[in-house]
């Protein structure tokens, strides 16, 4: 009795504590999408549900906007991330494969100075890649902004390359012996084996793209039609940030970190078993 | 290879003066980018005049770039570094002899002296940040003077009248203080008399400094003169406003966004015509006043936003045409017209186009107050000077630090800087 | 590493072509800048002339940089609060979670839920809770009757930042954690139990030491985001004037390359917080192979 009582009570405390951290995590959350749809005059008034209650602050969103370019930000930036999801699916599992399977000299090298290229922070690496992509004659266009993702990437790779190690060699063997070539193992087996860890991939490399200021910044036309998301609100928080007009600020926050929640919740369930199987272990 | 071309230039201009008649020559064709920060509002009016130059000049097509201030500057760096420049940018009257020393920019001198009498027309305080030597490397393009502007509603609530012409820096605190209140009762101040940005010196400490006789910088831009004489003084003026609780210090300004007059948190603040189109667009019944007197009289700070061309801009003649299109009489009166600053040439100014804006602003004191402004200084290494001082300060506004040695140290480090940009 | 096969004939073809991409973004991209930040941090480059070669004298100029070594110091600051923050609770969270509850995908969810989100969208939220006036934070203490708090004053700035920091990674080392202790097996449990072991003595001997892995991989992935951490301490402590007052590296590199035209230090500052990390990484190989246990 007493060992299912103690049970019983270690439960419960859990439970209150994680129900406790969860609220931490979402208050922000909650906060936002409230003063969201509040009123301006209502915005640092202190309860939760928005009282009274109103969808202007989203209109707003796409009137204020020059040229209702609000449509053509989304569009941009979609495609963009997009685009940069099936480039780092397709190099960073390519070469997680032959990293995890394939046995040659200066694999560990070359891999430790993957891993190192995590140390350089994005805003020092910016000038050097512009003069890249100048003399590719690209400035201007989207490529610079889809391209690296199709050069692979340290923690792509380190992640996917984790969960290949979990899948049973004998596959790969049975299948040489079959005649097939390394990327028909790779195309064929591992990677439909690997849905948890890809989708995992996807998330973090659309929320990267999705989410990056910086570059679209630089390389794209700073035209409202032709930029993506982030930069747009970029330009106009400035003016919002101005007079504290938080409850336009907020329905603009909200609007940017929609897309990520949709994919994310569709993805999820893929997605959080492909982080834990391609775990630590070796 | 340039040469050639400004010869081309020239004859072509001089033909058309021959040929009487006031129409520029047809230029181009052309592509011509042009980046400036702004507000979004300014990129519609920005578009517009660009339209009429096209117009004007339909071999020569323009394109307009506006960013906010943070990105504008990343962008650009990145742009000619890159080896990419724009052919037009906007350039901040301090900062630009940084990017003229370092030979970003087109000597614009050939071109005025094919264009005589261009500049007649500006108000010479406007031109004299972008004169050098061997000619100019930049035209202004607008001007802003700071003035004190007050919220009407909050003064008639507490019984108040509004600013006199000639009020002084203690007239200031002491209106400040009364207006600082507790305005529902919830035991915390929503309502600070004044609100001022005193981290560049631009919107408050120039111009305190100026009113108590003190200087910023000596002329040949060696020495740091904050600390002396009059301006010590004026820092401690500033600071007891901030002692006196009429002004949120530094550090918890943020909360209320970047500008707690627009936010409606604060009855005074001063600051330039560029935040009158935010001002009306947040409904605030406001006015105008002139900048109160120090013991030294009057002072307040003309600046100007300017257009410069890239040296290695593929398209000079090109440029400067639009250039020369915006500062003329037209396109100075669609930016009048916007309502963010003030038109260099002075017909523009003085007329109604911009005098007559919507709303009963009194937009002439903007160009009265010319009289005793002196020009925002100008010179190398401006943003790091200007970052030193600012960020060295902030402790002290914030009740951290002590003004006396603080400032010396400041001053200490803001020559060091200096001395670095030689 | 033991595994690995050997490459046959025709099958090095599929070797090399499936690497190329990689190894070409670690030329161009990586590699490339790597390489010409280093370079670059021996010149003084404004970014509008050529490069004029400068010696090591960015690097000596590091130690009177005031303002870098502030900068510097907040960096290291910050990485100690928020590497030992960010491990502990997403470790607790994880272990919380490991027990058999109801409903542990929607905690799990919720957990994750901040990882996914922008930094920039967010921390304007971050920046209305902390309001010394106007925010719920200073309300909710207030109504129990403690005095409000000037969450992003000078005092306060630094715990204020590495809270939302670690707010915004839990999920990320919940989910490396999880994965970690679900790799242990059960039966090391029920045998303790057996033996007459508490919940507290099976943490203790069982699963901390077993989840070093996991601990190991973590701490670095967080020791690099907290030398890199940029976004969020910016969105909230910034000020007029393009500063901010909790300045950290990868602002003050930021500050040095595109507002004082000074390419050449920022690339030395740039250097040496790469030099930071590595060390740490020295020092973080060096504990996995005297305390990590792999089965």
């Amino acid at each position: 009795m007493k060992k299912s009582q103690y049970k019983a009570l270690v439960d419960i405390l859990t439970y209150v504590a994680l129900g406790l951290g969860a609220l931490t995590m979402l208050l922000p959350f909650l906060w936002m999408i409230s003063v969201s749809l509040r009123e301006p005059a209502q915005q640092y008034a202190r309860d939760l549900i928005p009282n009274p209650f109103t969808l202007q602050n989203y209109v707003d969103l796409f009137e204020d906007l020059p040229n209702q370019a609000f449509p053509y930000l989304v569009f941009n930036s979609f495609k963009i991330s997009l685009l940069a999801v099936i480039g780092q699916i397709l190099t960073c599992a390519m070469a997680a494969f032959v990293f995890a399977i394939v046995k040659f000299r200066g694999r560990d090298f070359l891999f430790a100075l993957l891993l190192a290229t995590l140390m350089i922070p994005p805003q020092v690496s910016l000038i050097p890649n512009f003069i890249i992509f100048k003399y590719l004659h690209v400035i201007g266009t989207q490529w610079p902004l889809i391209l690296p993702a199709f050069w692979g990437g340290a923690f792509g790779t380190f992640l996917l390359r984790q969960y290949f190690l979990t899948i049973p060699r004998d596959l790969v063997d049975a299948a040489r012996m079959d005649g097939a070539s390394l990327f028909d193992v790779f195309w064929r087996i591992y990677l439909p084996l690997s849905k948890p860890a890809v989708a995992a991939l996807a998330i973090f490399a659309f929320k990267d793209s999705w989410n990056d200021l910086l570059h679209p910044l630089v390389y794209l036309p700073t035209d409202l039609h032709q930029t993506t998301l982030t930069v747009g609100l970029a330009f106009f928080q400035q003016q919002l940030q101005l007079g504290g007009k938080f409850t336009v600020l907020m329905a603009g926050a909200f609007l940017s970190i929609v897309p990520l929640l949709i994919i994310f919740f569709v993805a999820q369930r893929q997605f959080i078993e492909g982080i834990a199987l391609s775990g630590v272990k070796r | 290879m340039k040469s050639a071309l400004f010869v081309v230039v020239l004859v072509s201009l001089l033909l058309a003066a021959c040929g009487g008649g006031k129409a520029a020559a047809p230029l181009g064709p052309a592509d011509v980018t042009f980046m400036m920060w702004g507000a979004p509002e300014e990129q519609t009016v920005w578009q517009a005049v660009v339209d009429d130059f096209h117009a004007a000049q339909p071999n020569v097509r323009v394109k307009v770039e506006v960013s906010d201030w943070d990105s504008y500057w990343t962008k650009l760096n990145t742009l000619i570094a890159g080896g990419t420049p724009p052919d037009v940018f906007a350039m901040d009257a301090p900062l630009y002899l940084d990017w003229q020393s370092r030979g970003a920019l087109l000597n614009l001198q050939p071109f005025i002296d094919a264009n005589p009498g261009l500049l007649d027309g500006f108000y010479p305080q406007t031109l004299s940040a972008y004169k050098l030597e061997d000619g100019y490397y930049g035209l202004p393009r607008d001007f802003q003077t700071v003035v004190v502007f007050y919220n009407k509603d909050m003064f008639d609530a507490a019984g108040m009248s509004y600013p006199p012409a000639d009020w002084t820096y203690d007239d200031l605190l002491a209106t400040a203080k009364e207006l600082t209140k507790d305005t529902n009762g919830d035991g915390n101040i929503d309502q600070y008399g004044l609100w001022t940005d005193t981290w560049d010196m631009e919107l408050f400490w120039s111009e305190a400094i100026w009113a108590y006789g003190g200087e910023i910088i000596s002329a040949d831009h060696a020495s740091t003169l904050i600390g002396e004489g009059g301006a010590r003084d004026a820092w401690k003026f500033i600071d007891s406003i901030y002692k006196a609780g009429a002004m949120p210090n530094p550090t918890s300004a943020g909360e209320y966004g970047t500008d707690l007059f627009q936010a409606g948190a604060a009855a005074m603040t001063t600051i330039g015509h560029w935040a009158v189109p935010g001002y009306v667009g947040a409904k605030l019944n406001f006015g105008v006043a002139p900048m109160p007197k120090g013991p030294k009289g009057a002072a307040t700070s003309v600046n100007s936003a300017g257009f410069v061309v890239s040296k290695d801009s593929k398209n000079p003649e090109a440029a400067f045409g639009f250039i020369k299109f915006a500062l003329g009489a037209a396109g100075q009166k669609r930016l009048a017209e916007l309502g963010f600053a003030i038109p260099v040439l002075k017909a523009v100014a003085e007329s109604d186009a911009y005098l007559k804006q919507p709303g009963d602003l009194d937009q002439k004191l903007f160009l009265d107050s010319l009289a005793f402004a002196h020009v925002k200084p100008v010179f190398k290494g401006y943003e790091e000077w200007a970052a030193v001082i600012g960020d060295g300060l902030i402790p002290v506004f914030d009740g951290e630090a002590p003004l006396e040695t603080t400032l010396d140290e400041v001053v200490t480090a803001a020559d060091e800087v200096l001395a670095k940009n030689k | 590493m033991e595994y690995g096969l050997k490459p046959l004939g025709r099958e090095r073809l599929w070797l090399w072509s499936m690497l190329t991409p990689t190894i070409l973004g670690l030329v161009f991209g990586t590699i490339g800048s790597l390489l010409a930040t280093l370079v670059l941090s021996f010149f003084d480059w404004d970014l509008i002339g050529s490069p004029v070669w400068a010696g090591v004298s960015n690097y000596v100029a590091l130690a009177q940089n005031h303002a870098y070594i502030e900068a510097f110091v907040n960096t290291l600051t910050f990485s100690a609060l928020y590497v030992p923050g960010v491990v502990i609770s997403s470790l607790l969270v994880a272990v919380l979670l490991n027990r058999k509850i109801h409903g542990v995908g929607i905690f799990r969810t919720v957990y994750f839920l901040p990882t996914v989100t922008s930094a920039v969208a967010t921390a304007l939220v971050w920046n209305m809770i902390y309001g010394r006036d106007t925010g719920i934070l200073n309300f909710m203490l207030q109504s129990v009757g403690l005095g409000p708090l000037c969450w992003l004053c000078t005092d306060h700035a630094m715990t204020s930042v590495v809270i939302v920091n670690i707010w915004g990674a839990i999920g990320e080392g919940m989910i490396i954690f999880l994965a970690g202790l679900t790799a242990i097996p059960r039966d090391y449990y029920e045998a303790a139990a057996l033996d007459g072991a508490n919940d507290v003595q099976q943490f203790l001997r069982i699963t901390l030491p077993l989840v070093t892995p996991s601990i190991f991989f973590q701490t670095i992935i967080s020791a690099i985001n907290a030398f890199q951490a940029y976004d969020y301490i910016y969105m909230l402590t910034r000020r007029s004037g393009g500063d901010s007052s909790v300045p950290v590296a990868v602002f003050s590199i930021y500050r040095n390359a595109f507002h004082f035209f000074r390419m050449g230090d920022a690339s030395a500052q740039a250097i040496q917080l790469a030099l930071l990390v590595g060390v740490f990484m020295a020092i973080m190989f060096w504990w996995e192979r005297h305390y990590v246990v792999y089965e």
